[in-house]
Parts: structure tokens; sequence; C-alpha cells
């Protein structure tokens, strides 16, 4: 068993995670974190992307829609490379309370959310595929951020200043002695071993499962999973946040992110973060709610439908210590359960995350007795440090410089051979998964029919791996593909998935693959 | 207009249709919304490879597979049909040097290094046959990002044959000097066109071939002039030399496109490209004919005798479920078999799972005419073929060429039977 | 108001790509020249990275408009459209260049130079003045220029008297090319159609469709001049007379190009002219399958390489020509594989354009040459301009062989 000791752990790899883990790190502790898989791959990376201005929350929720403005500017400050400035709209649909509208303006001027009314032919110009009955218009500073670069460019910088960053290493015990947390036993699914890290203080930031991680030091948590989920249509059918000037409800919102746009979302509590499905009455909520938004949405290719799980965090008695807002809870269990050494920080939304992260490492600071001043409002993270927005078209442009001179693998996504060299090299894995949410690999239309195999053989070439891993590679990256694209196959992308399956199974007879057990292990991969 | 026959769909089906009629003598009309099936898949004729396990001999597999799924196509085509339909492709397409029978399968290595059962092959790949083993060397392009010799390889010599029989295989690759870093498959095929290029690479490759190994290229060994390219790589490197399929555009359906479409030609065929097929005038059970979007404002009926539907599957297009899960054929609306109810699973988690719609199609009469939910055809003299058939899966069970050519040939033969 | 139908007609139409590569296989351009990555790439792919700020690609520029992706697609993907509506708005920003916007004006252009015809035929034809143009316009040197008739075919039509007693009427719509370059063709076609006993109208003021305009990315140009053509012919389609278009491009305009790429989808005139508009060729062979069309050919004894126009494939009507041509006695055809010729309207007059545009036509420069016949056939006028000039073979509308075999020349 390897031993690692530092003085701060973080468990969970989402944004709140990286947020402390940055935090503590750019404070001067020397910092670990974990996460049972890679970054952003919970519910960080399971949203659509959008960058709150705060118009969602002023009528419900005035406090949380305050601390989304307040973050969004500082996002925009130190984030710029993962923002893309889109701009928002609400807009007051048929199906919505007329007088919601009025409402939602003086809110937002209440809580300094910068908000305009437009003439509604001005948003039908700005936005011509937006349903044109709609009767009022506003604008708001809502954008589309990109959560895995986001994380990832918390990560590098967590990194910069000293702290460890170990995806794939699952926590199975906490080190709990004399009424305090010492540190935590976590298996390195990678590397096969055991590993034990000894802390002067742990931050459970493992949001949905928070819960589970604080019973493993005796402590009650109770966070419900709430599923959401969201449909990717294969291109931008508004390129501004479109938001119903109503109360938050089902598919009230489409953001543009990237080349494609995303409807979102519902809200079910399931019981397990890890075990629910998306039903078939959830697509077609979605699609219903498209259609009122973008009249023909039914008519428009649906790529993708995926879901996230929201930690919705409940406290178990009045009683209990709740050093928190109402948008998120953090919880000190030394005052809250007698446990020392050991902070919880859940609920919340990736738009807060720096704040929760600020307030964890404030009271961890407070905890260690120590004063040391939070300095990640300040700090730019890497790529960003120009304060240049994203550009949708960036991927091209960067193309076309290298057009004689690099293979594009990855058509879809404009992704280039030195691209995707880059990223094996980078993350030194196997699974076509990571390489995805590093550089978008197989995320466009095709969803991978072409650039699977052309990846396979890179993988094989550069990763010397043997065939047969290439093999495992390949066929889960294609079962990874199909569990988003099943629940949406119709039209358009039933198309794509008849085209595809010609190529893997006609053309490369994928099925016949030599390895263990090719049928059983693909469909394991599933439910895994 | 008016004419004897219309086929819509220029895949193998269409073409095999159109052509044997053509060469009939009947007046036929090849209308097609852009062109299909033979410029995406190799142009090797897979009758049955898995039924579900390897097929050995296709002609005895079919009628077996027949007897457990009625609903098959292949339950529509007497096998003698389908033995004319290779015997009628093998002429037609002389210069590509058809090989193989349906009594036993190839077994040619795919791209990815599986040796996929096959049942008829043009000459450029009948050399990469794995049977029997042997020693194989597999050639990498610089420039092509569709074909990856040292994975395939690796695969390939893992594969245990049937017979016993041991096989090796390893990868070269070529440094094939050029400045271009993204060169597709039709440049090469080009580039393979040009004794320069080609005297380059038998240069380079000669050095590096051991005695005995024989030697796979991607499949982009010359275009119009792939017959002369595949004769001076043999001559020039004294040894068989194969093709491998890969990822589309495919160069040999290309040339199997361009040798069927000379074919159509020469017999007088009319080839229009472009129109989509919007609907039908019909009357007295029989389709009088095909109404199509003009180019303008306008549409253009095109008046027939008969008429063929080989508009393939649903990656065409040609049968659509839409949102709210319904189901149609585009042109006829023609009923689709196969199809569960909306409020059952019609695909599963598992990739490679059996999905409950992947044989959806159209059900046809035992003259491959579309049929309604009594098993009666829709229209007298309205035919389908090809990939829009219920009750295949082509692409699983490698048959999806073979099913092309057999349902065309013989949709042909029942218009010709019919008329005379 | 445009509805998100008509809207998405051309752009949605991306959500059909399965990016199949059909399209890439048959594009003239990208299969000769690394320059142009294909039209799969700046088409369906590169759209979905488009926003209202315009296209990050530059390589856009080297597509030819030629259409046939479009064509060959089994999608339904618009994809020629896609691109010409990116180039515009690519051309919108980095401003159009002055020899751009003066060869997408082959109206003025004609209208200047027809009463100076001998002068600046002498000049276009001089070395000395081409080299001075290429060097200041980039227009290259050896590109086909057409030479100024002296003349127009508006003036001769006006003087013409038709013959007695036809029994039904036909509007032409002879485009620029005709009337300022190649009168012959009208005064042809007109015959053609009088010995089927039609009276051939030939509205007044048919001025320039806009397709060069269009090409050029220069749409709101390209959008006042159709428009002002559908007025002048309108009331002609509202009364129930065919058009017909001896330009095989300028008629694809009418029928469907100006709607698609003009965001004009849902403009009633441009319809209804739409709807009554026909490529001659399309025209006759439709009399011939009603039996109307007069097949009293003399026999004609000669080989011609005939190329269909890539524009023609647009019109989805197969090769109507060839259908012509058969019905004429020893009438030899060669018909060309090749896919294009290359000049796709005024791309190959642009210098940075100009060794593209040869090598996508050295096949079919390859074929007529072999052919080693006195004269080839094409349907359209700078397709036949590049030809004659690259092969030395004089090029013929399908219409003069008709009118020969006719015996029409008297």
């Amino acid at each position: 068993m390897t031993n690692i000791q530092t003085e701060v752990l973080v468990i969970g790899g989402g944004s709140t995670g990286l947020g402390v883990a940055r935090d503590t790190a750019m404070r001067g502790f020397s910092t670990v974190l974990v996460d049972r898989g890679d970054l952003a791959t919970g519910t960080t990376g399971r949203f659509h992307g959008l960058l709150h201005s705060g118009g969602r929350y002023v009528v419900k929720d005035p406090k949380a829609a305050e601390e989304c403005i307040h973050e969004n500017r500082i996002l925009r400050e130190i984030a710029a490379d993962c923002i893309e400035d889109t701009g928002g709209l609400f807009v007051t649909t048929p199906v919505d309370d007329p007088m919601y509208a009025d409402r939602f303006a003086e809110a937002c001027r209440a809580v300094d959310v910068p908000v305009e009314e437009i003439p509604v032919a001005a948003a039908l110009r700005r936005e011509p595929r937006l349903n044109p009955r709609i009767s009022r218009a506003f604008t708001v500073p809502d954008a589309h951020i990109d959560s895995w670069k986001t994380v990832w460019a918390c990560a590098r910088s967590a990194e910069a200043y000293g702290a460890r960053i170990l995806p794939y290493h699952e926590v199975l015990r906490l080190v709990v002695e004399d009424g305090a947390v010492k540190g935590a036993v976590a298996l390195d699914h990678r590397g096969g071993e055991e590993v034990e890290i000894g802390a002067d203080i742990v931050v459970n930031a493992s949001g949905a499962w928070a819960g589970r991680i604080a019973a493993m030091a005796g402590c009650e948590v109770t966070v419900f999973p709430g599923k959401g989920i969201m449909v990717a249509m294969n291109h931008r059918l508004v390129n501004t946040v479109v938001n119903r000037c109503s109360m938050p409800s089902d598919g009230d919102i489409i953001v543009p992110a990237r080349a494609v746009s995303i409807i979102g979302t519902t809200d079910v509590k399931v019981a397990d973060p890890d075990e629910w499905e998306i039903t078939r009455e959830e697509v077609q909520k979605m699609l219903d709610a498209g259609e009122n938004l973008v009249p023909g949405f039914r008519q428009a290719r649906a790529l993708r439908v995926w879901g996230g799980v929201r930690p919705l965090y409940q406290e178990k008695a009045e009683a209990d210590t709740r050093d928190v807002t109402r948008a998120h809870a953090l919880l000190n269990h030394r005052t809250r359960d007698g446990v020392e050494r050991f902070l919880t920080i859940t609920g919340g939304k990736f738009c807060t995350f720096r704040l929760m992260a600020e307030e964890t490492v404030d009271a961890l600071c407070g905890e260690l007795g120590v004063e040391r001043p939070c300095r990640t409002a300040e700090e730019r993270l890497p790529d960003s440090e120009d304060k240049r927005y994203y550009w949708l078209g960036a991927r091209v442009a960067q193309r076309e410089e290298t057009l004689h001179d690099d293979q594009l693998i990855c058509e879809c996504e404009f992704i280039s051979r030195s691209d995707l060299e880059v990223a094996l090299r980078r993350r030194g894995t196997v699974n076509l998964d990571d390489i995805r949410r590093s550089i978008r690999l197989g995320m466009g239309p095709c969803q991978g029919g072409f650039c699977i195999y052309r990846t396979a053989g890179i993988l094989h070439e550069i990763q010397k791996t043997s065939s047969v891993v290439a093999n495992r590679a390949l066929l889960d990256f294609v079962q990874e593909r199909w569990k988003g694209v099943q629940p949406v196959l119709y039209g358009d992308q039933l198309r794509q998935a008849r085209f595809d399956e010609w190529i893997f199974q006609g053309i490369l007879d994928v099925g016949h693959l030599p390895g263990d057990e090719v049928r059983s292990a693909t469909v394991e991969a599933t439910s895994s | 207009m008016s004419t004897d026959v219309v086929v819509i769909g220029a895949g193998l089906s269409g073409l095999t249709a159109a052509v044997r009629l053509a060469e009939e003598g009947r007046r036929t009309v090849l209308l097609a919304q852009g062109v299909g099936s033979t410029h995406l898949a190799p142009a090797c004729i897979d009758v049955l490879g898995y039924a579900p396990d390897l097929v050995e001999s296709p002609a005895k597999a079919v009628p077996a597979l027949v007897a457990e799924h009625p609903e098959h196509p292949y339950a529509r085509v007497a096998p003698e049909t389908l033995a004319a339909s290779v015997a009628w492709l093998r002429e037609r397409a002389d210069g590509l040097g058809y090989t193989g029978s349906l009594e036993e399968n190839l077994l040619v290595p795919t791209a990815v290094g599986v040796p996929k059962p096959t049942a008829i092959v043009p000459e450029a790949m009948a050399a990469g046959d794995l049977r029997s083993g042997g020693r194989f060397v597999f050639v990498g392009l610089r420039a092509l990002k569709n074909f990856y010799p040292a994975y395939l390889a690796e695969n390939l010599s893992q594969v245990k044959l049937p017979s016993g029989a041991t096989l090796e295989a390893r990868a070269v690759r070529l440094s094939d000097p050029g400045r271009e870093a993204d060169v597709g498959p039709l440049d090469y095929a080009r580039a393979f066109e040009d004794p320069v290029f080609r005297r380059a690479v038998t240069d380079e490759l000669r050095l590096n071939l051991q005695p005995g190994e024989i030697v796979g290229f991607p499949a982009v060994l010359g275009l119009d002039e792939h017959e002369a390219v595949l004769k001076e790589l043999r001559d020039a490197l004294e040894r068989p030399v194969f093709e491998v399929s890969s990822l589309p555009p495919s160069v040999p359906g290309i040339r199997l496109f361009r040798t069927l479409r000379a074919a159509f030609r020469r017999v007088g065929g009319r080839l229009v490209i472009g129109p989509t097929a919007t609907g039908a005038k019909s009357g007295d059970g029989r389709v009088e004919a095909l109404v199509v979007q003009s180019a303008a404002h306008r549409t253009t009926t095109y008046e027939a005798g008969s008429f063929v539907l080989a508009t393939g599957g649903f990656a065409a297009g040609a049968i659509l479920l839409d949102s709210f899960g319904e189901v149609r054929e585009t042109v006829f609306g023609l009923p689709v078999s196969g199809v569960p109810p909306t409020d059952e699973p019609r695909f599963l988690p598992g990739y490679l799972d059996d999905h409950p719609m992947a044989r959806a199609g159209l059900a046809v009469d035992g003259r491959l005419r579309p049929t309604d939910a009594d098993g009666h055809p829709v229209y007298e003299n309205l035919y389908a073929v090809g990939a829009m058939l219920h009750g295949a899966e082509p692409w699983r069970e490698q048959s999806g060429n073979g099913l092309a050519l057999a349902t065309g040939f013989a949709a042909a033969a029942q218009i010709l039977e019919e008329a005379s | 108001m445009q509805t998100m139908e008509t809207m998405e007609w051309v752009r949605g139409s991306l959500d059909h790509c399965v990016k199949c590569t059909i399209c890439e296989t048959a594009c003239p351009v990208s299969n000769v020249t690394p320059l142009f990555p294909g039209p799969k790439y700046v088409g369906p792919q590169a759209e979905r990275f488009r926003t209202a700020e315009g296209s990050p690609d530059a390589s856009l520029d080297y597509c030819s408009g030629c259409g046939i992706c479009t064509t060959v697609c089994p999608q339904g993907v618009k994809i020629a459209e896609i691109n010409a509506k990116a180039r515009a708005v690519m051309k919108a920003e980095h401003g159009v260049p002055l020899r751009d916007r003066i060869i997408a004006r082959s109206g003025l252009t004609g209208k200047i130079g027809t009463p100076v015809a001998p002068i600046a035929n002498w000049f276009l034809a001089n070395p000395v003045f081409r080299r001075l143009l290429e060097r200041t316009l980039r227009i290259h040197r050896d590109a086909p220029v057409p030479r100024f008739a002296g003349r127009t075919f508006q003036s001769w039509a006006r003087r013409h008297r038709p013959p007695a007693a036809p029994t039904k009427a036909v509007v032409y719509f002879h485009g620029c090319s005709t009337n300022y370059y190649e009168p012959r063709l009208g005064e042809m076609t007109v015959a053609v159609l009088e010995h089927n006993g039609f009276r051939v109208l030939v509205p007044r003021g048919q001025e320039c469709c806009g397709l060069p305009l269009q090409s050029n990315g220069l749409l709101d140009d390209a959008r006042r001049y159709v428009k002002k053509l559908a007025e002048t012919l309108v009331p002609y389609a509202r009364r129930g007379y065919d058009i017909v278009a001896t330009s095989t491009s300028c008629g694809l305009m009418l029928k469907r190009e100006a709607m698609e790429m003009l965001d004009l989808e849902d403009d009633e005139v441009l319809r209804t002219v739409s709807a009554h508009t026909y490529d001659i060729c399309e025209f006759l062979v439709e009399l011939h399958e009603r039996d109307e069309l007069r097949t009293d050919f003399n026999p004609l004894p000669i080989t011609v390489p005939y190329h269909a126009p890539c524009q023609q494939a647009g019109h989805w009507m197969g090769k109507p020509a060839l259908e012509l041509f058969a019905l004429i006695p020893e009438l030899r055809v060669e018909e060309s594989d090749a896919d294009c010729c290359g000049i796709a309207g005024t791309y190959g007059l642009k210098a940075e354009k100009y060794d593209i545009s040869m090598a996508v036509g050295a096949p079919l420069f390859r074929q007529v040459q072999e052919a080693r016949s006195e004269l080839a056939a094409c349907d359209s006028e700078t397709c036949r301009w590049q030809i004659a000039k690259a092969t030395g073979v004089p090029s013929v509308h399908p219409i003069e062989v008709l009118y020969r075999s006719y015996g029409l020349g008297g």
C-alpha cells in the first residue's frame, strides 16, 4: 500500500471539489484530491452548461440569484476561456403567465441582475427560430460555460500550486481516530492497489454522493439525488440562452453549448445517484417544451440525451448547525456530529462552485486555527489569462491553420491527429470516454461512427497497447456513445445510428473482434 | 413523362434491377436522390455470413435461415434466382473479376482484422482469402487515416481459423513522401494510377518483403485504371496483392457503381440523379405514376407500367421514425413491419444486443410486392428491393449486398415475366 | 414572415448529414487540389460552428459553387447552398474585390461592350492587355472570355417576324450571354421552337438573373436583380405560358437557386415563375413525350462529344439533350464521364483559381480532344467557352445540333 501524507484531502472531483482543492492549494495547504472516476464525471459534467445570470432564480430564490450574478461576474473575470458570451433572453411564451414578466423585471433589479426589456421584434431578429408568438422579451447576462474545461483548468491551477489530483481513486473508508478524521484509504482503479492518504483535515465534496462518504465517518447526511435530463440538438437552434419567463419548470431553457443546443431540464428525486434511467415520457416532455420555444423543434435532429443528479441537501433536524445559505450546505461535522476535522460541502450549483469553495476553505482555516485569505476570485485560470471569451469558430479556425499538415480524425468536432495524440499522451489512458471529455472526441453528429475506429488505430500505435486493449477501448466507446443516443433514436439520429451500424458491423465486423467475451463485456459496460 | 419501368434508388439493388430491365429492352428510368450504397460499402457480395454463427456455405445456410425466419427476404428469392443474380453480376462486371461461389464463403480481413465471411469478391480482394492461412503483410500509407495496418495485423494474427491453418500477419508503413498530411482514399486511388508513385511504392516495398508473403493494401488501388494498377503491382512485387476495405468512401464500390452505370447507359437506360420522389398517383390497385419534386417549383410525374422501390432502409432515410414514434415509408406511405408498439422498447441498452426493431422494414409477397397487414400486395405493379425489406439484419448477418443483388435481380425477373 | 421550415430549409438540412463522404467523392475541386478541404468539411461540418459573426474557414472560398455535392447527396443535405450562403457572409465581411464586382455584372459589361465590340474584343484578345488585366484585376490572362457580338439578341427579336399562324406560344428567357455574346443561339432557339409550331415571346427588359452576383457573394444585389427579372416574366407565367431557358445556370437560378440561396423561398412571384420555367432541352423532351416534337431530322453524320454541365445536374432532369440527340439519324454522341469543365461560372476566370479550374477540366478536355470531332456540345455557355478555349474545338449548345439537323440554317 502506498502512503501519502497531506494537510488537506478533498474527496470528489467535480466543480466543488476542484474549487476547494484550488483554493486550499492557493492558500498554501498541501492538498490531495481523489475521485472514484475521472474528473467532472458526476453532476458537474452532466449539466447544460448555463452560466446563470441569476435571472432564473430572481423571483423564487433571490438569495440564490444574488449569488449567481456575483459569481457570474467573477467567472467571466477568471475563466473567460471556458465561457462563450452568448447572452441570455427571458421570453414570455404563449403558455406562460403574462403577469410574471413584470415581477421578473422588478426582481432582477432588486438583486442587481442586469436586465433590459427589448421589443419582441428585436428578440425575433436576434433569434429568428424562436416562437413568433412570444409576448415579452428581456436580455440578461447568461452565458455558456464549459464545465469540463473549467474543472480541468482548476485542476491545472491547483497542481501548479502543488496539489495532487488523483482521478480513479475511490475512497473505500475514512480513517477515524479519537473522534477525528485522519485521512482515507482509496483504491487506485488503474494501478489496482490501495493508497492510504493521511490528512490533517478532510473535505467531503462528493455532491450527490456526500451521504455515502459522510457515513464512513459515522455521520448521517441526507442528500437526495435530483435527476435532471437534457437533450442535445445537433446544431444551434438558438445562439443566445433562451429561458421561459416564468417560474422554474421542466424544459424551460435552451442553451447554445459549443456546436449544439441543449434543452433542459427535469427534476425528479431518485433513490440512488448511480441507479436511474431516462424514460420515454421525460424525453417526450423535453421535445414538447422545445416545440413551445422553437416551433419545428421535433423535426430538428436530437443528438443525444443524458441525465445528471443534483445534490439536494435535506437537514435531518432543525437543531442541527447549518452554516449555510439556502443554495448550498456546508456542514461542520465537529459542531454537527462531534467528528473533528471533517467538513461536508454539498448542494448548490455549478455557477457558485467557487463561492462554495471559498466558504468551505474559510471554515477549514477556522478548524485548523489559521487565517489565510482567499484569492480565487482574483487569479485567472490557466488559458484564461488574457480574459478572452471562447469563440465557437475557434476550432475550425485552428484547423484552417494546419489544413495541410495534420489529419482530421474526428471530423464533426474538428479534432486533429495531433490534438488526439496530445490528449492520449497527457491522459495516459486507454479509456476513450476520458479522451472525449478532454477534447470532445466523438461528440458530434456521427457519434464516433468515423473517429472511433481511427482513434483505436492511433491508440494502438502510440500507446503501444495490445490490439485486445484497443479492441476493448473501441467497443466500450461504441457502447458509451450508444447509451446516450439510444433513447432519442428517431429521425436523423436513427438514420445516423443505422449508418454507423453499417460501418461497425457491416464493414468492420467489430462484433467478432478477438478478445474475451466481446458481447457480454459491452453490455456490462452500460450499467457501470 | 411515360416509360416502361421506373426504378427509384441507385444503390446496388436499384442499379441491378434497372440494368436488368433495360438490357431486356424495357425503357427504364432510374431516379435517385443522390447516389447510394455503392459508394460506401465494400464491393464484395456478402450473401450470408452469420446465422448467427459463422456460415461456411451460403448455399446450405440460406435455406436453413429461411426455414427459421420465413419472413426473411431470402424467402422471397428462389435459390436459382440468387445463383443467377450472382452469375449475372460476374458477367456484367467482368472488368472487376468477381470470384467466389455460393458454395463456400471466403474469409477476408476487415480493417480491424476480423476475418469476415463473404461469398463473392472482386478479384482485387480474392488474394486476401484467409481460409488456408498464410503470411500476410499489410501496407500502411502515411496520410491515409482510414487504415491502421499494425492494429489490423495484430488482431488478425490472433485469429483461430476454422481450418486450423496458421496465419501470420504483420504491417509495414511506407514512407510515402508527400506534403499533405490528410489524403483521402480517392486521392490515393488516383495516385496509384500514376506510374511514378506506383514505382516508389513497389521499390520501397520490395526491400521489406519476405519470400512467400502476400501483400494487403488499403482499397485504393486505382479507380478507372484499377485493372492495370493491380496487375502492375502484382508483377512488380512478384506475389499476390489484394485490397482491404475500410471506412467510407469505398473505392471498390465506386468502381462497381461506374461499371453498372456504364452498363445501364449502354443499353439505353435513363439515369436521373437529384430529384426526391414525394408520392404517387394510383388507381385500381396500381401505381400509375410517380410524383417527384422537380428542381422548379412544381412536381414532375413519371408514368410507367411497373415501379421498383429501391430507396434503402432507415440509414438512407427511406423509412422514417418520427419523434412521436410513428414509422413511415417516405414515397408511397407503405406499411412498415417489425416495429414494436410505441410503448415497448425498440432498442436495447447494449449496442450489440438483439434490438427489437432491427428487422423492421417492408413486408413483401412472393413476387417482392409490398403487402398490407393481410398479406395482400398494396399495389399490383410496385416492387420493393434491397435494404428496406423486413426480416433481415443485413449488416449483422453480413447479407447486405447479397440481398440487394438478389432482390433487385428477382424484381426485374418478376417484371419481365409479367410482361411476357 | 419566414417560418422555421423555410428558414431551416438550407441550414437545417445539415441535420440529415450522416457524414457518409459521398459528396467528397464527387467534388471536382477537392479532387484536384488540397486547398479546398471538400464540401462536407465546409458544408454541414463547419456550418455547426458558424454564427452570425461569420465563418472561421477561409478555405471555403475555394468552393466553385458547381452544386454537384447537393445533387449526389443521398440524404438531402443542401451542401452547396449552405456553402454559398456562408461564402456570401464571408465575402461581405472581408469585402468583395473589385474584380468580382465586375465579372459579376455580365449584363452591365454586355451593355457597355456591345456598342464598342470590335475595340473591346481586340483588347480582350490582346495578350498585353490580358497580362495587364491579370496584374490589376487578377483575371487570369488565359481564362476564357466571350467575344461581344456587337449586336443584341433583343434587337433581332424585335425585328423578327414570326411565321404565320402558330398554334401555341412559349416565352424565351435568353439571359445575358445570348443577348450580348451569342445572339445566334437565341435565333436558332427561336427557329427550332417556331419549327415546332410555337410563337416565341421574348419579353423586353430581361436583365441579369443575379446568379453571378450571388456566386460572388453580392447577395443583396443578386436579390434585387432576380426579383426584377421575375417581375418581367411573371405576367406570362400567370397567364400560363411556359418559359424556356437556354442558359443552364440562369434557368436553374429561376427554378430554385434564387429561392434557396437568397432566402426567397416564400416569394410568390419567384415561385410562380419557377413553376413555369424549363430548360430548353427538358422542354423539347417533354414535347416529344407528348408526341408533339417534330422529328423531321436530317441525318447528321458526325461525332459529337457531349458534356452535361454540372449546373444541369442541379436541374434533376437527367440529360435531356442525349434523348434529343438520339432522335437524329447518324449522329454519334460521346457522352462525357467528366463531372465538370472547371469554369463554374466565373470561378475559372480568377487568377488564383485558374490552375484549379484547368485541373478540374483536364479529363473533359482530354475526352473532347480524343474525339477528334469538328465540334463539341454543352448546354452551358461558360462551359462552352472554357471547352473551346482549352481544346480549340468549337463548342455549341445542343439546340444548334438540332437546328442543323432540322435543316433550319437554309
